[in-house]
């Protein structure tokens, strides 16, 4: 008994202190990450993480970069709504998780609110990158340039040309009332049920698509004040959802789209032929999906075309992906070294193609930079690319005027639920646009 | 002293990874966290007033109840059907079993993709099999549209993923009744009905509650099913998903706490209610 006694003893101090050992590291590990904030440790001197909703780029160019600069690249690729979630939760725990992250457009206003991301005003010379880089201006809030855009991405209306040629339409119409009788011929002459896809889920391609009709109408969804600019039946922002609550309850659209969040649904759509056109696509599809053989049965059947508008060409809206440098990163050298290399002219075109098929970064738009255009179109691989050069230099605005406010996200969820809402009838448009101008009057009286 | 010291990393385990969230979510239940509107400060009942007067969360509860009831009673119906024929012997019963437990081993997302194409209004298997037999005109958008039909859909995904554990507590309650009480019921005259009735049911009356809050627990924090197949429009969210978008869309960590404390509260209160609406300790032998 006594033997076991002290067999028991002896188990019982080292379970208890086998516990308080996993109780200190628990601690210890809570505690290097909130005092991880700013430190740059040796360790990681020399390598950084970099996290977006985004494929890497080419291993032998990421290799060329580790060579040129003694920096190792670890690519994390997560989805886009997890990774804001993860951004999130990162930042309200002051724990490291990326040294360069994502910087969605419609973030911009929240980072620079919180401060989880760096201003990288000191990195980069603002006002010469802005001739170069039209989209640049999304990015910055109050003078704060909270990531660089690392392409240019905008929405766009895309149409079969094929099936509107079969219906006699060889000239696009510029306006809407125009461009929604060419759908009704369209539909008849091909079969389609409903040939136009917009979206109506309750994501975020539907309020982006909103903004985008808005800028067709000629306007932006908000003032300069960051006041509801939609309450007026003739605001543009009001016919735009009038717009598209009717397209999709005509039949113009197709039904299934009320629930429909992904994307890659709506360029399957496309792609397949079941519709002839998207009203808020995105530039790039036409080479990278559309005309892609293993997955299409319309290559070399559509193209861009300007935007048609209220009375005449309507406007579009940038839609750019970012990168930036969180606060909590370890290696904030690193990472401008590395945002400098990503964004650069010469990486800017081979993403997109300069370089051939093997160095493009799959599911790339389209480069952020004018220069990086200049040379894909001296080099004509790459297909209408003077087209969307001229859109993206001259039409392409951001959403809103002031850059988007901090509340975005608040703001975002209630055009989604009001909209989608109004589609599937469960309230009217007067409804839907009092909704979200109440929800932003009051997002902006609580600060 | 032993058994407490061979259980003490256990209780740190639990403590440091449930315990000590809870109290924390707790306490700031009751201070406004915002990163949008720093600092932190203590607020006293306003997160949970603010949650009492948004109309989108008290929706939320009301289809978190619907979730729960259908939820429950589906799961252990089809359980308690299931258990009962699998009971039975026949040919390529093992395979049954294993088809049977197939949906519980497949996670909620997986589940939920599955049958987002199961309901495509477009392309998907409801409306072409439902149009093949006659029963609809044409193809219907399924989701979405209508709240309770909506809420119904999602809820069967649920029911169709926790029900094959519900068959199996209950099968293994059922195989557990000696056979001779059957016996002695059949020479007293008592048909197969009587039998399930006045033997089998209050037997398995303890397995039937755990069942059954097994079944409540997950409902009342369903949350995969409705992200997946319904997004966040308000027409089937249920209160975990209003959580994620009071925590992570409109960045009040705040409401997030106090929300998930309340959803935490009821299903304790629920459970234990339950537990002891439905358990009895039951000895057949």
């Amino acid at each position: 008994m006594k033997s076991l006694g002290t067999v028991s003893r002896r188990a019982g101090a080292l379970v208890l202190s086998v516990s308080l050992a996993a109780l200190a590291a628990a601690c210890g590990s809570t505690g290097s990450g909130s005092g991880s904030s700013s430190s740059t440790s040796s360790s990681s001197s020399n390598s950084i993480t970099v996290a977006v909703a985004y494929p890497a780029p080419p291993k032998a160019l990421l290799a060329q970069f580790t060579k040129e600069t003694g920096i190792k690249v670890t690519w994390v690729n997560i989805g886009w709504d997890d990774l804001q979630t993860k951004i999130a939760a990162a930042a309200s725990a002051n724990t490291y998780f990326a040294d360069a992250a994502d910087v969605d457009w419609s973030k911009v206003g929240e980072y620079q609110r919180t401060g989880w991301f760096y201003p990288l005003n000191k990195y980069f010379d603002v006002a010469s990158l802005k001739s170069d880089m039209p989209q640049l201006q999304t990015f910055i809030s109050n003078n704060d340039l909270m990531g660089m855009p690392f392409d240019s991405s905008f929405l766009v209306t895309t149409v079969n040309t094929k099936d509107f040629a079969k219906a006699g339409i060889t000239t696009m119409p510029t306006t809407l009332a125009g461009f929604t009788a060419a759908l009704k011929k369209v539909g008849t002459a091909n079969g389609m049920a409903s040939p136009l896809d917009i979206h109506f889920a309750t994501a975020e391609g539907l309020s982006t698509c909103w903004y985008q009709m808005t800028a067709a109408f000629g306007g932006q969804v908000l003032t300069a004040q960051d006041a509801p600019a939609f309450t007026s039946p003739s605001s543009p922002g009001y016919q735009a959802m009038a717009w598209m609550v009717n397209a999709y309850k005509s039949g113009l659209v197709p039904k299934a789209n009320i629930n429909e969040s992904d994307y890659q649904g709506f360029t399957t759509e496309m792609a397949r032929n079941r519709v002839a056109a998207e009203m808020c696509d995105y530039s790039g599809s036409v080479a990278s999906i559309y005309n892609v053989p293993s997955t299409s049965s319309v290559v070399n059947d559509t193209e861009y075309i300007p935007t048609p508008g209220a009375t005449g060409l309507g406007g579009n809206v940038a839609n750019p992906d970012g990168i930036g440098i969180p606060k909590t990163a370890k290696n904030v050298a690193g990472a401008v070294k590395f945002i400098k290399w990503f964004t650069n002219t010469e990486n800017q075109a081979t993403w997109a193609g300069l370089q051939g098929s093997n160095n493009v970064v799959s599911t790339f738009p389209l480069p952020a930079r004018l220069s990086s255009f200049n040379l894909m179109i001296k080099a004509g691989n790459i297909a209408q690319a003077s087209q969307l050069a001229n859109i993206l230099n001259a039409h392409a605005k951001a959403p809103f005027p002031n850059g988007a406010p901090p509340w975005y996200v608040q703001f975002s969820a209630a055009v989604q639920t009001n909209i989608h809402e109004a589609a599937a009838g469960q309230e009217t448009i007067q409804q839907a646009v009092s909704a979200i101008a109440s929800q932003v009057n009051q997002l902006k009286s609580s600060g | 002293m032993l058994p407490y010291l061979l259980l003490s990393p256990l209780i740190v385990f639990i403590g440091a990874l449930s315990f000590v969230p809870t109290a924390d979510t707790t306490v700031e239940a009751f201070f406004r966290v915002m990163p949008l509107d720093p600092p932190n400060r203590f607020i006293g009942l306003g997160n949970f007033r603010a949650l009492f007067a948004d109309p989108a969360i008290t929706t939320s509860w009301v289809n978190t109840a619907a979730y729960v009831v259908i939820g429950v009673t589906a799961s252990v119906v089809l359980g308690t059907a299931i258990a009962v024929a699998l009971k039975q012997r026949f040919r390529l019963r093992g395979v049954v079993l294993a088809l049977v437990i197939l949906p519980w081993a497949l996670p909620a997302v997986v589940e939920a993709v599955i049958w987002s194409w199961i309901y495509n209004p477009t392309f998907g298997v409801m409306n072409s099999a439902l149009h093949s037999v006659h029963l609809i005109g044409g193809y219907h958008v399924w989701l979405g549209l209508s709240r309770w039909l909506t809420i119904l859909l999602i809820e069967i995904v649920q029911v169709w993923q926790i029900t094959p554990l519900s068959a199996l507590i209950i099968l293994a309650a059922l195989q557990s009744i000696p056979t001779d009480l059957y016996e002695a019921a059949r020479v007293d005259g008592a048909g197969p009905i009587q039998a399930f009735r006045r033997i089998s049911l209050p037997l398995i009356r303890p397995a039937l509650a755990v069942c059954a809050v097994e079944a409540l627990v997950l409902s009342l924090n369903i949350f995969d099913q409705v992200y997946i197949l319904n997004g966040i429009a308000p027409l089937g969210s249920s209160v975990m998903l209003q959580t994620y978008v009071t925590t992570f869309e409109n960045l009040n960590f705040g409401g997030g706490y106090a929300l998930s404390l309340l959803v935490t509260l009821a299903t304790a209160v629920l459970s234990m209610g339950m537990l002891a609406l439905l358990y009895r300790r039951t000895e057949a032998a």
